[in-house]
């Protein structure tokens, strides 16, 4: 059976979860044996021609031209990994959505702000334009979930997620949890997958990887209280990867 | 079997020797917090700790347990046979949990990957010495033990007792050096910290006795108390992970990157979680918080004695500290099903 | 119970076995003909499940779907899943890993001098047919036979040729429905249900299979009680999420029954009480 071919593209993004792979170093010759490159600009200089079985995108949808170009994309491969919490659900990214396009771009380009390739629109998911077969989570990607589900592709069959919170690999990981700090930890309400690595490093849970399925926001509001945190507390750590996801909005208007 | 003294020195001499010759694991600080973890030194022992984040069933069902290697072509290779090891202050309660999951996996069909641990394992237990905050395991009859263990060390003073209550235990001890006799005052003073122990180990308190439990869970199943607590449940499984009675477990497979080998691995799991009960197709057989919070507290109620007449809830209170939303404590719940009884 | 599987002294290794037959049944559903590496039978009782395992994928529990004869043994198997997806990719010739067999079985011995009734919906019928089989092979030692099936549509019945086996002999009442038919369709339409009150019932002297979706079992189970059948006498098979077989993951608890030790088949007498069972 030949190798699937594999090309890698970036949008909106610190390309910081290309980088993971990247790092993963003498693992990368492993992740070659399974999978053919055929582009990757970060790591090499070829570029595709025609179609490829696997593409994998990171990066948020920020323009206009950028959702023509994914959908190209998606047109030219089998399956569509979406890499990384800009790509997955938006992210870092999606806090520009709180503010007016016109603002964003005065901001960003003060007087420049009117030249017309200086476009910019909402932030939007890569799963938010197009239909994706399989998420990375996380901001940046964990490289041992990724090469998971390279090998799963490579087998032929689909990934095991973990729908559970982080709160459960951090309690493999028998590390003190960070409420008993008195920090405000987003671990409760957050898809696993990344084995708890903020908490193991003494700190609290970002909420990089996303929202669990049905996350009890609602537990989160009484612990707050417990501990002596607002909702504004909640709101703002949780808005920094998790704007405009729904159990955010719950919060605020509850 | 017999009863050695041994001041603090001598026990510091005596767990050296036993880092020198075996694997030991004992509790170590972590944090301000303490768990189980290989002893490199005597001086890292803490055994004044009050209780460790995770219980020692670690040891015996590790989180992540290799259970056969595989060739994609259809081979299967049992895995060898684990080494020998030293665990090192357990407490009381723990000790009982180990006895109740040995019941487990050694019933109905054996199940060589914990017991092999277990009958490679010796167990030096240790009466609590500082009581941890949310600990009741003198309402559950668990303050203190008689049995399940190799070697009971129980400080006194500035000295202990180690009193070997098995063969293995015996080879342990007879590696102390400068020991002595107990003294009849110690061992005075050994029988009162037990009577102490078992009724002042107690942060809750259990409003009936342990073997009332599935009388008071008995058709209770519509009761609010489930639906109004799971309210705030994360579903994030922290009560499951560290009981030290809670077992279940997941099973995944893992390959290599030749895609030809690899691993059958059971990893932890728990019943609070989402998907335990979730089917392939999609049907959910606990589908609410509420149905999966009460499951839990039947479990260790009622469920677990009917099959083996054990209550499956020792009383070392780790599931009350690690609920961040405070509802795991399972003495509030019970007391307040004997109350609206 | 175990016997097979201990040989190797550990639960959890599988038998290797072979792929020695493979059918399409259905758009989902597949048909596979096992023979054990050892070439010993399964030794299984109708109603008994096996773990298969694929190495790279896990295992998944597997109803038995023939008779205890014979060197190779049947499992019908629905495309749902990691393994059934891959099961369903199957060669013959190809290795496969099985454990088991593990549960309760259908008693059907103890049904001999008694009605029968078998009470299928959709791949329900796969754990029954074996206890069907039985049955039928001895059917000088019962009473009346009954046997009701229903499915989705006509093109989700299952063993078409046993099916018409069952309508064609005279010592069998066999009743067929759809929930929704097709032009070329013309038998029963309408739940399972609505098959109960055409048949006569004995209810005293009747044993009765019941398996199918959990959504069946509650209306099944309540026309039987119309008819006045003892919960004694009715038989089910249910199913739940399983990681072991063999009584350890805890993941198939239904209250404190454990479905892979104390069932897949249980008497409905003794888990009509138990609020999660059905």
């Amino acid at each position: 059976m030949s190798k699937p071919t594999v090309a890698i593209f970036d949008f909106a993004c610190c390309e910081g979860c290309q980088l993971q792979i990247v790092n993963l170093e003498e693992e990368l010759l492993d992740l070659i044996s399974v999978v053919q490159p055929v582009e990757w600009r970060e790591a090499m200089s070829d570029k595709a021609d025609g179609d490829f079985d696997i593409a994998i995108v990171e990066g948020s949808i920020t323009r206009p031209e950028d959702e023509d170009r994914v959908r190209e994309i998606r047109k030219r491969c089998k399956i569509l990994i979406a890499l990384g919490a800009c790509a997955t659900f938006g992210g870092v990214n999606k806090l520009k959505n709180k503010f007016t396009m016109d603002d964003v771009r005065k901001c960003v380009y003060g007087d420049a702000a009117d030249m017309p390739h200086l476009s910019t629109a909402p932030t939007k998911s890569v799963c938010e334009v197009v239909q994706v077969d399989y998420r990375v989570e996380g901001c940046p990607i964990d490289a041992g979930e990724f090469t998971y589900i390279v090998r799963c592709l490579a087998m032929g069959t689909d990934p095991v997620i973990p729908s559970y919170p982080v709160c459960v690999e951090c309690k493999l990981r028998e590390n003190v949890c960070r409420f008993e700090y008195g920090e405000l930890c987003l671990g409760p309400v957050t898809r696993a997958g990344c084995n708890a690595c903020c908490p193991s490093a003494g700190a609290w849970c970002f909420g990089c990887r996303g929202f669990v399925d049905d996350p009890n926001v609602n537990a989160a509001k009484d612990v707050l209280e417990k501990y002596g945190l607002t909702i504004e507390d909640l709101n703002s750590r949780m808005e920094l990867f998790n704007y405009g996801q729904e159990p955010a909005e719950n919060v605020k208007n509850g | 079997m017999s009863i050695t003294k041994l001041n603090e020195t001598a026990l510091q001499s005596w767990v050296d020797r036993l880092i020198g010759q075996h694997q030991v694991y004992g509790v170590k600080a972590k944090g301000d917090r303490f768990a189980f973890g290989p002893l490199d030194d005597a001086a890292e022992l803490r055994l004044d700790y009050d209780v460790t984040i995770l219980p020692p069933k670690k040891y015996f069902l590790p989180q992540s347990q290799e259970l056969l290697k595989f060739s994609r072509r259809g081979a299967y290779q049992p895995v060898g046979e684990p080494a020998p090891f030293v665990l090192f202050g357990v407490h009381p309660y723990d000790v009982v949990a180990i006895a109740q999951m040995d019941e487990v996996f050694s019933k109905d069909n054996h199940d060589r990957h914990y017991m092999q641990r277990r009958e490679k394992a010796v167990i030096v237990a240790c009466d609590v010495q500082k009581a941890s905050p949310n600990v009741f395991a003198a309402c559950m009859g668990t303050a203190t033990v008689q049995e399940g263990f190799d070697v009971l060390l129980t400080r006194i003073g500035d000295d202990y007792l180690a009193d070997a209550r098995t063969p293995k235990g015996e080879a342990l001890l007879q590696r102390i050096e400068g020991g002595a006799d107990p003294d009849p005052a110690s061992l005075a003073r050994r029988e009162q910290l037990w009577q102490d122990l078992n009724r002042f180990l107690m942060r809750h308190e259990l409003k009936c006795a342990p073997a009332k439990l599935p009388g008071v869970l008995d058709q209770q199943e519509e009761h609010p108390i489930w639906k109004k607590r799971a309210e705030r449940c994360y579903s994030c499984g922290s009560c499951n992970l560290v009981c030290p009675t809670c077992y279940c477990f997941d099973v995944q497979d893992e390959v290599d990157w030749d895609l030809e080998n690899g691993r059958r691995v059971r990893r932890w799991d728990g019943c609070m979680l989402a998907e335990f009960a979730l089917v392939a197709g999609g049907h959910n057989f606990r589908a609410t918080r509420a149905a999966r919070y009460r499951h839990r507290y039947y479990r260790k109620g009622k469920y677990l004695w009917d099959r083996m007449g054990q209550i499956a809830c020792v009383g070392c209170g780790r599931c009350v500290t690690a609920c961040t939303a405070d509802i795991a404590n399972p003495v509030e719940v019970f007391n307040t099903l004997l109350e609206d009884r | 119970m175990a016997q097979n599987l201990t040989k190797s002294g550990d639960i959890y290794v599988p038998q290797i076995a072979t792929l020695v037959r493979k059918e399409r049944l259905t758009e989902l559903e597949t048909f596979f003909e096992i023979q054990l590496e050892s070439n010993q039978p399964l030794g299984h009782r109708p109603g008994q499940f096996v773990m298969v395992s694929l190495p790279g994928l896990g295992e998944a529990p597997i109803s038995v779907s023939s008779r205890p004869v014979g060197n190779t043994f049947e499992l019908v198997v629905r495309r749902i899943g990691r393994l059934t997806t891959a099961m369903h990719r199957m060669e013959v010739g190809d290795k496969l890993g099985i454990r088991g067999p593990f549960g309760t079985d259908f008693p059907v011995n103890t049904f001999r001098g008694q009605d029968v009734l078998f009470i299928c919906g959709g791949i329900g019928l796969v754990p029954v047919r074996g206890a069907i089989l039985e049955v039928l092979a001895n059917r000088a030692a019962y009473g009346h036979v009954a046997i009701l099936y229903g499915t989705r549509g006509p093109s989700e019945r299952l063993f078409v040729d046993d099916l018409a086996r069952w309508k064609a002999r005279e010592d069998v009442t066999f009743l067929e429905t759809v929930d929704r038919g097709s032009d070329a369709w013309d038998g029963n339409v309408g739940v399972i249900t609505t098959l109960i009150p055409k048949i006569e019932i004995a209810p005293e002297r009747t044993a009765v299979v019941v398996c199918g979706p959990p959504i069946m079992y509650k209306f099944v189970l309540m026309e039987l009680y119309q008819q006045n059948v003892p919960k004694e006498n009715i038989y089910v098979s249910l199913e739940r999420r399983m990681k072991c077989g063999v009584g350890k993951c805890g993941h198939c608890q239904i209250n404190g029954l454990y479905t892979c030790l104390d069932g897949p088949v249980f008497r409905y007498a003794d888990v009509s009480d138990v609020r999660e069972a059905i």
